[in-house]
């Protein structure tokens, strides 16, 4: 076996420490790391430091930003505190993010690598599957399934991943056909590898690149799909959001503008910090294109 | 050649729309609880007399398959139930929303795409202009802003600093009786905020899309020989190489329409605009189902259609595709 | 006599990640009217660069024209306005490209890719232009130019589409054409069938014409003079006949070895030994030094000047301390 060591895989270590170098050297895409730490860091902790619950009407509606030291971003229509509802409302947006997101890959990645992979009759019955899934609108479908399932952060997670694999499975399909043509693939079958390997010893980490790309802006469009979901009254009524509190206060936008537009920066921020990160991570793992 | 390329894309269609019927189907099926009460919505006020009238008319007491037959062959003859909280059938209660988001959606994305496009073909020109650098800022900030929120801002902005757009609504009830040109107007007046909102995020990713694409083109054989002729800038930009920037661009267009009419769905919530996003949110507060599954249906169909058109024009925009299957 | 296209000393230098390299270095070439002027070399030699200096179709940046003058009936065209290039090219000038296969628009089709040349340079109709246009492609040998003319590239052959390219680059008659590798990229019998259409072309219109390729058999059927580039430079001109059959540049006497003769093998060719240097590694010697079998000292040190040395009478110009020497 070690007779054909000319041909082996490339080595999965060497370039992730060069794409961090890379990375490291891109000012927006470390600056969106660290706004981005920096808001799980709050979401996590910020109770902590600030205490308060977010449901707890603590003091006039509408209480103006910087009015009342106590409440510094000041109050909503019921007189809740906003910033209250800042630190406590990220937490279900980011959670649901991520676990859509990894739903989404799970999914996506699946599907992509037995379609491009074995190609044929399979890869055309889950091509015509994945068109399908891409025809349906993709948040009306996930409230029609947050609908049917009763909402909790679970359904959303699920119903997100659900709606959002196609994208995924269609590029991971691209570059396991890509790869799969590769000498070291065919090295690996030489020697006897079976499918299972090939696909997730082989490819699979070959293919990472692009993938982990994709999996970042996923999280940024799952998180745009919670807030979505949430201003529109289907997110898990128990928790709160920054979708939520837009959409609670949004009949007196015209009252205050404080409410609505606190978390709107949030999610905002997050999810551009969220798009550095992945536009960094784009750049990194393709140095040949930074140099041009 | 064309034509029989066409029916197939229809024929495709059509199986896709019988897919997604299967789908209502098996997800009214799978919802917890009986079929009878989630077709007549938890209102709490189904009678045990309206459950059975159900039951028969959706064969709930007959095999699972036979009620499959029953319920596309009622789809198809444009039957989608009936809705028990507006009163009405469900196709009936469509046909009044369809063509309020049909105007929006189609607006917002000839907009996106004609100033997207705009954008980035002024961006290629220089790659490492401001116009470009401008264009990977609005293209990232456009993508992460939130579509309800930025209709919201709108709002504010809108109606009380600088009230010369309606912010709610389709046509003005003042304007019942005038004109039709003003009625019209009044529309297109009322369209111009839920469309920008919508636009926005659609925009800035033509515009990076369109960017990139061009400066691909640009570098071509062709243009040099388009330049070694003789034609001026403005030609080679425009003529010679945006016909060929654009096929990348029409593939995404027809990809994101299911997006833009997700978008819609919110942009309608937001701003009162009386389409079928607006009907989904309602329903679904109501836990209305067959208007639910009917506006699923329809949006579907608007995608399907939107796709067999965008691949149609695909190939009028590129010859080299014309007469392939 | 004033010679129709003169390029006199011309720089192009061009911005790269090593730095500014000097892709063209004190360049001079003449063409008179109706007469052929085959420039030949290796690819990355700078014939290319002298052809789209020529056009005013340098890329710019990272390339830009750092000196000297090009002048077409004697106006120079370094400095020029866009304007006044624009309306040169294409009319006065008009060049024929390497890559027939990319080097049409795919999305028109050819007949309007020759009408709009037509079009850019004079005031006639479209229908008018698509007429010549027809009539262009008949006269380039085009079997049903009518039809053809309806055709988009991709339902061409190479060969068609290079007739297609000549179509439009003589559609106004220019009075220069530059054809950069036009047979490249074809079959040898395709070759063979456009360069006869190129010689009567020029028989027909009496243009000038620059045959840039790096094939002295190329050169030996067309040019009436020869200039040799090598990395940048001119290393040796003359008549073709000359040239051909008293080479004086080793890198010149390397060319035209290789040009494979009837009834011998194709791997008896003789190769010249190594490559073209990268542009920024170039010294302060002679660029070929490196690959030259009668490199002394001095080559490495002087830049040889293009000069005529001797006076036999097939002495011409060449750039080489050797030949200075009279060592080879």
């Amino acid at each position: 076996m070690t007779g054909t060591t000319a041909q082996k895989a490339p080595e999965a270590r060497s370039p992730a420490r060069e794409a961090w170098r890379m990375y490291r050297r891109n000012l927006p895409a470390v600056a969106g790391a660290i706004i981005l730490l920096a808001i799980i860091g709050a979401t996590l902790y910020g109770t902590f430091f600030y205490g308060g619950d977010p449901f707890e009407i603590v003091w006039a509606p509408h209480e103006a930003p910087g009015a009342t030291p106590e409440f510094p971003l000041g109050t909503d229509y019921l007189g809740r505190d906003i910033v209250a509802g800042l630190l406590t409302g990220g937490g279900p947006t980011l959670a649901v993010g991520a676990a859509a997101a990894l739903i989404t890959m799970i999914i996506g990645v699946s599907l992509g690598a037995l379609a491009g992979y074995y190609g044929g009759w399979l890869d055309n019955l889950l091509m015509r599957f994945t068109e399908f899934f891409q025809v349906l609108p993709a948040l009306l479908f996930a409230m029609v399934l947050i609908t049917l399932f009763s909402p909790s952060l679970w359904t959303i997670a699920i119903a997100i991943g659900v709606v959002s694999w196609p994208q995924t499975a269609r590029l991971t399909r691209a570059e396991f056909l890509k790869i799969k043509e590769l000498e070291y693939v065919t090295a690996a079958r030489a020697i006897g590898a079976k499918n299972g390997r090939i696909i997730w010893k082989v490819i699979l980490p070959n293919a990472a690149p692009p993938l982990i790309v994709s999996a970042t802006l996923t999280i940024g469009v799952a998180i745009l799909f919670e807030a979505g979901l949430s201003f529109l009254g289907l997110g898990d009524p128990n928790q709160m959001s920054w979708g939520l509190m837009i959409g609670a206060n949004r009949e007196y936008i015209l009252d205050a503008w404080w409410p609505v537009t606190f978390p709107g920066l949030a999610i905002f921020l997050t999810v551009f910090a969220v798009s550095l990160v992945g536009d960094g991570l784009n750049d990194a793992f393709n140095p040949k294109l930074r140099e041009r | 050649m064309t034509f029989s390329i066409l029916l197939k894309r229809l024929g495709y269609g059509v199986l896709l729309m019988l897919g997604v019927v299967v789908l209502n189907f098996l997800l009214i099926r799978l919802a917890p609880g009986d079929p009878a009460m989630v077709i007549a919505g938890e209102m709490g006020g189904a009678t045990e007399e309206m459950l059975s009238s159900i039951r028969a008319e959706y064969g709930l007491d007959q095999p699972v398959l036979t009620q499959l037959w029953i319920y596309i062959s009622n789809v198809a003859t444009g039957d989608l139930g009936q809705s028990y909280f507006f009163n009405q059938s469900v196709t009936s209660l469509i046909a009044q929303r369809i063509g309020p988001t049909i105007l929006l959606v189609l607006v917002a994305q000839l907009l996106s795409i004609l100033l997207g496009v705009f954008m980035g073909v002024i961006a290629a020109r220089r790659p490492n202009g401001p116009i470009s650098a401008f264009v990977s800022v609005f293209a990232t900030v456009g993508y992460a802003v939130p579509v309800f929120w930025t209709g919201i801002m709108l709002i504010i902005f809108f109606a009380s600093v600088f009230p010369i757009f309606p912010v709610e609504g389709m046509a003005s009830i003042r304007m019942r009786n005038a004109a039709w040109y003003m009625q019209w107007l009044d529309i297109a007046h009322h369209l111009v905020l839920p469309a920008v909102t919508l636009a926005i995020i659609y925009l800035a990713q033509y515009a990076r899309l369109s960017r990139a694409s061009m400066m691909e083109v640009l570098g071509s054989d062709y243009i040099r020989t388009a330049r070694a002729k003789g034609a001026g800038e403005r030609a080679v930009l425009f003529r010679h190489a945006l016909r060929n920037a654009a096929l990348p661009i029409l593939t995404v267009a027809g990809l994101q329409f299911g997006n833009l009419i997700s978008g819609a769905l919110l942009v309608e919530t937001v701003f009162n605009w009386p389409g079928m996003g607006r009907l989904a949110f309602d329903s679904i507060l109501r836990r209305d189902y067959p208007t639910i599954m009917g506006v699923l249906f329809f949006a579907s169909m608007m995608v399907v259609v939107a796709n067999i058109l965008t691949d149609l024009s695909y190939r009028l925009a590129d010859p080299r595709l014309r007469g392939k299957g | 006599m004033t010679a129709l296209l003169e390029i006199e000393d011309l720089r192009v230098t061009f911005n790269t990640r090593h730095g500014q390299v000097t892709a063209l270095d004190s360049v001079s070439l003449h063409v008179n009217e109706g007469e052929t002027l085959g420039v030949v070399g290796e690819s990355g030699c700078g014939k290319s660069i002298t052809a789209l200096s020529v056009m005013g179709l340098i890329p710019s940046p990272p390339g830009r024209i750092a000196g000297g003058e090009i002048r077409l009936d004697g106006e120079n065209l370094v400095g020029a306005s866009d304007k006044r290039l624009r309306r040169l090219r294409g009319a006065e000038a008009a060049m024929i490209f390497q890559e027939p296969m990319t080097s049409l628009n795919p999305v028109f089709t050819v007949g309007e890719q020759i009408a709009e040349a037509i079009m850019l340079h004079q005031k006639v109709s479209h229908d008018r232009a698509f007429r010549d246009a027809i009539e262009l492609l008949d006269r380039v040998g085009i079997p049903s130019p009518e039809s053809r003319a309806r055709d988009y590239p991709h339902q061409l052959s190479g060969g068609m589409r290079q007739r297609v390219m000549i179509a439009m680059a003589v559609s106004c008659r220019p009075r220069v054409l530059i054809a950069d590798e036009p047979t490249t990229a074809l079959d040898v019998t395709v070759q063979a069938q456009i360069f006869d259409l190129l010689n009567e072309i020029q028989r027909d219109f009496g243009a000038a014409i620059v045959l840039i390729t790096h094939d002295m058999g190329a050169i030996s059927e067309m040019a009436d003079r020869v200039a040799v580039m090598y990395a940048g430079r001119v290393i040796e001109e003359a008549s073709a006949d000359n040239v051909l059959d008293h080479p004086l540049h080793p890198y010149a006497r390397g060319l035209i070895d290789c040009i494979p003769a009837l009834g011998r093998e194709e791997t008896d060719l003789k190769e010249i030994p190594g490559v073209v240097p990268p542009l920024h590694l170039l010294g302060e010697g002679c660029a070929f030094a490196d690959r030259c079998a009668h490199c002394e000292p001095r080559c490495l040190r002087e830049k040889p000047r293009l000069v005529t040395h001797g006076n036999h009478p097939a002495a011409h110009p060449a750039a080489c301390h050797g030949v200075e020497e009279g060592r080879i």
